[in-house]
């Protein structure tokens, strides 16, 4: 046997299990590197462990990152209440207003179905006067709970703003009357100018629970400021009382004479409106 | 019920209307200029030499940029008197005052238009006169509204002649 031969043989006698390991090792990382590389296989593979994790994660997260999104949360708002509110408001709004439409209705409904039960001169009347304008009774009562009232009544010079008169069934306010009718009148004429109406005038204007009732004439103009329900039915019936008092009392004599005005204008309005 | 009539405040921007319109009316001043938006209105009440009491009411515009005729009509009719007020200290809001007034004069005739000069601490009088002279622009007054000077005298003349 050559020398040459001899090595080999002690070689392969030596070096065999190393060998077999080896391969055994090459056949592993092919295998992985199938798994690796191949998306299907790895994600066979991964996709379960992922799962647990995530599960574990969701689990952990109200204990572990809970507090912390709750402190930057509560300092986001309180670093931007402005904006907050601001986003707030309109879904706020929305949500207030859709609530008392439904106390409403179902007050309404409430209402109706006791006056049904009860009987009375009153009652009868009113189902009556609900027959007559369409609306039924409980919203009949309610606009008579939030009955419009008339806080204060202003005749206006139309071009000056210049308060000619004025009238209010309360007690004398703070407020000053003659500004008031200098500001009505530029916001009047603002609105009547920006929007190019032509001969359209201002009519109303309204402020939370207030409305102001505009109803103009040649040289002057009359605001009646209202508290409560401002109806159509209230309007019709002030713009006619309105329309009566400025047939029968207003003249350019009696506009001049403001102090025999301002008496007529308190005696024709002192009652209900409506 | 008090006498009232309406005056309202025009000319340019920046020549000192709301300061002017608050030392006629609460007698007060300030450095900080803010620019009127629409209209303020305020008002002052001056008792007159023969006793009655006139409610001024004050409408202070907003100021125009080029001319008079810029500035919302709506807001000067049913006016009793103008006052046209001018910045001493530039010459361009001064520089159309004749046109602007016979403007003024043509469209609402009734109305009595005073034309006052403003910003007078920030001149020397003596000269300013005499430029305005050379000119040719018509002034009533001469005020400044920081100092208070000529302006309170000028309100009083004015609420006796629109009385008359």
């Amino acid at each position: 046997m050559e020398e040459q031969d001899k090595l080999k043989l002690l070689k392969e006698l030596l070096l065999t299990e190393e060998k077999e390991y080896a391969d055994s090792i090459a056949r592993k990382v092919e295998e992985l590197s199938k798994i690796v590389h191949q998306k299907q296989e790895l994600s066979y593979k991964v996709d379960p462990i992922i799962d647990d994790k995530l599960e574990e994660f969701v689990e952990e997260i109200p204990k572990t990152l809970g507090p912390t999104i709750t402190e930057a949360l509560k300092e986001e708002i309180k670093n931007s209440q402005d904006a907050v509110v601001e986003a707030l408001f309109p879904i706020i709004g929305k949500m207030i207003k859709k609530y008392i439409a439904h106390e409403m209705r179902l007050l309404s409904e409430n209402i109706s179905r006791q006056t049904r039960k009860a009987f009375s001169f009153k009652s009868w009347f009113r189902r009556t006067k609900a027959r007559a304008h369409g609306v039924t009774e409980g919203d009949l009562a309610l606009s008579e709970y939030s009955k419009p009232r008339l806080i204060q009544m202003f005749v206006i010079e139309k071009d000056s703003g210049i308060l000619i008169t004025d009238y209010s069934p309360l007690s004398e306010g703070t407020i000053d009357k003659e500004m008031i009718a200098g500001m009505l009148t530029a916001i009047k004429s603002f609105v009547e100018d920006a929007f190019q109406g032509g001969d359209q005038n201002l009519e109303l204007i309204e402020y939370e629970l207030y409305t102001i009732h505009i109803q103009n004439f040649y040289s002057y103009y009359i605001a009646a400021v209202i508290s409560g329900a401002y109806s159509m039915m209230f309007k019709e019936v002030l713009e006619d009382q309105i329309l009566d008092f400025a047939q029968q009392h207003i003249s350019r004599r009696e506009l001049d004479n403001s102090s025999l005005f301002t008496k007529k204008l308190k005696k024709y309005f002192a009652d209900d409106i409506v | 019920m008090t006498l009232s009539k309406k005056v309202v405040l025009l000319g340019h921007f920046g020549v000192g209307k709301t300061s002017l319109f608050r030392r006629f009316v609460d007698n007060e001043f300030s450095e900080e200029y803010k620019v009127t938006l629409g209209v303020q209105i305020k008002k002052k009440v001056v008792t007159l030499p023969d006793g009655r009491e006139l409610s001024m009411i004050m409408w202070d515009t907003e100021g125009h940029s080029d001319s008079v005729e810029d500035t919302r009509k709506s807001y000067l009719l049913g006016s009793h008197s103008f006052i046209y007020v001018f910045d001493l200290t530039r010459e361009e809001t001064y520089k159309n005052l004749n046109k602007d007034l016979e403007y003024l004069r043509s469209n609402y005739k009734k109305v009595l238009i005073k034309v006052l000069g403003n910003k007078l601490d920030l001149v020397n009088e003596k000269n300013t006169t005499a430029r305005l002279k050379e000119l040719e622009i018509p002034f009533d007054v001469l005020t400044s509204a920081k100092t208070n000077k000529n302006v309170q005298d000028f309100l009083t003349n004015l609420a006796e002649e629109i009385t008359v």
